[in-house]
């Protein structure tokens, strides 16, 4: 899932999480696929930001899965005589791996 | 390390002229706590006298990292949902962070993620007051803040030999100040008659080994400390993840099936307290 800008947003894609007004109600469930019209709609409850499913923005500077898998690496090099968090890393990398791969799934 | 110098350091950091001093309200509330008459609605007039303040309380009570499943709208339930000591760790919390906030964004945000991760972990290990431990978590490095703005030069120093050697800052701190960052955080927690159960895991989070009374909050900040930085949210000094103490990992007690939910349980946290601030006066920048 990806937190985008209401403005970078657009038709077809689904809401990863429910959007709540500041007084903590729900405006639009989980789930939702976002049309023109209720982008209008989510702008006129001043909604600055969204979250939808996999990743169909690409932001300028972000990193590349390479380049997270790599830091990651790199912030474990120090306790690779540790086998749980080894395990750790492994999951950590697993899943960002997964949830990447959705990318190539949306767009 | 000389004697002398490690005094000398001791001496400034314990008397702490930077940091903003403890709010004259959290006396008050101590008092007031003291006395078994006193009521809950009494103690949340008292922080609602101070608007500012009690709006933070708010946010930072309904904030994912405390996780209760309602929206918790009033002083006075947060109180009874919270109890005394975390409500007082709280108003020390926004002082603090309000400091930290505009010092060190990136280790504001290591500490909420902390924060987040110690809730986790304490749920799901069915521990008593997990909001305490919450806390324990979001001020596991008030040390590092101390330091910062008690000592900036040597801070200073610290930050470049931790880069020049390739090692830890808290490595860096010993050899520098010979003390670190948990053991000033504890004299600080201590100061401020916060319970044994925040000032352990502070003074602990890298020694979970060494607590006496608390060992299962120690070992899950230090536990929370290592996940965070696996994660890489935030940024606390320098970018290892620092070795897991195995009396703790086995107090712990997480078989490799637990990693995975709890993983997710925590990203999905993560992604809520994104960018929460404890200025409650500003609007999101990305409104301009």
């Amino acid at each position: 899932m990806q937190r985008i800008m209401l403005a970078q947003a657009g038709p077809g894609m689904i809401l990863a999480k429910e959007i709540l007004n500041p007084e903590g109600m729900v405006l639009c469930g989980a789930g939702t696929s976002l049309t023109p019209g209720l982008i209008e709609r989510l702008a006129g409850f001043e909604i600055f930001d969204v979250t939808v499913e996999g990743h169909p923005v690409n932001i300028e500077g972000e990193k590349t899965l390479r380049e997270e898998l790599q830091e990651i690496d790199l912030r474990f090099q120090r306790v690779e005589d540790i086998a749980p968090l080894m395990y750790l890393k492994k999951r950590i990398q697993a899943r960002l791996v997964a949830s990447r791969s959705l990318e190539a799934v949306t767009k | 390390m000389d004697e002398q110098k490690r005094a000398q350091f001791k001496k400034v950091l314990r008397e702490i002229k930077n940091l903003p001093t403890l709010p004259g309200i959290v006396a008050k509330l101590a008092k007031m706590a003291e006395n078994p008459d006193t009521t809950t609605e009494q103690m949340g007039r008292l922080i609602s006298k101070d608007h500012i303040l009690a709006s933070k309380l708010l946010k930072l009570v309904n904030s994912a990292f405390y996780g209760f499943p309602q929206r918790i709208s009033s002083l006075n339930s947060a109180i009874i949902l919270l109890g005394f000591n975390v409500i007082k760790s709280l108003i020390i919390s926004a002082s603090i962070f309000d400091v930290m906030e505009e010092q060190d964004v990136e280790l504001w945000e290591h500490s909420l993620g902390c924060a987040v991760v110690s809730n986790v972990l304490a749920r799901h290990l069915g521990v008593k007051d997990p909001e305490e431990i919450s806390t324990a978590g979001l001020i596991h490095d008030l040390g590092k803040v101390a330091i910062k703005m008690e000592l900036p030069k040597e801070y200073a120093m610290i930050t470049e030999l931790s880069q020049e050697k390739k090692i830890s800052r808290l490595e860096a701190e010993r050899e520098i100040l010979g003390l670190d960052h948990a053991e000033v955080g504890s004299w600080l927690a201590k100061s401020w008659n916060l319970p044994n159960k925040l000032v352990e895991p502070i003074a602990c989070h890298h020694d979970p080994q060494l607590a006496k009374e608390e060992r299962v909050a120690s070992a899950i900040v230090h536990f929370a400390n290592i996940m965070i930085r696996g994660l890489g949210y935030g940024h606390a000094g320098d970018i290892w993840v620092p070795p897991l103490n195995n009396k703790a990992w086995k107090l712990l007690d997480l078989a490799p099936a637990d990693i995975d939910p709890l993983l997710h349980e925590i990203e999905e946290k993560l992604w809520d307290v994104k960018g929460f601030s404890l200025d409650v006066q500003s609007v999101p920048e990305e409104a301009a």
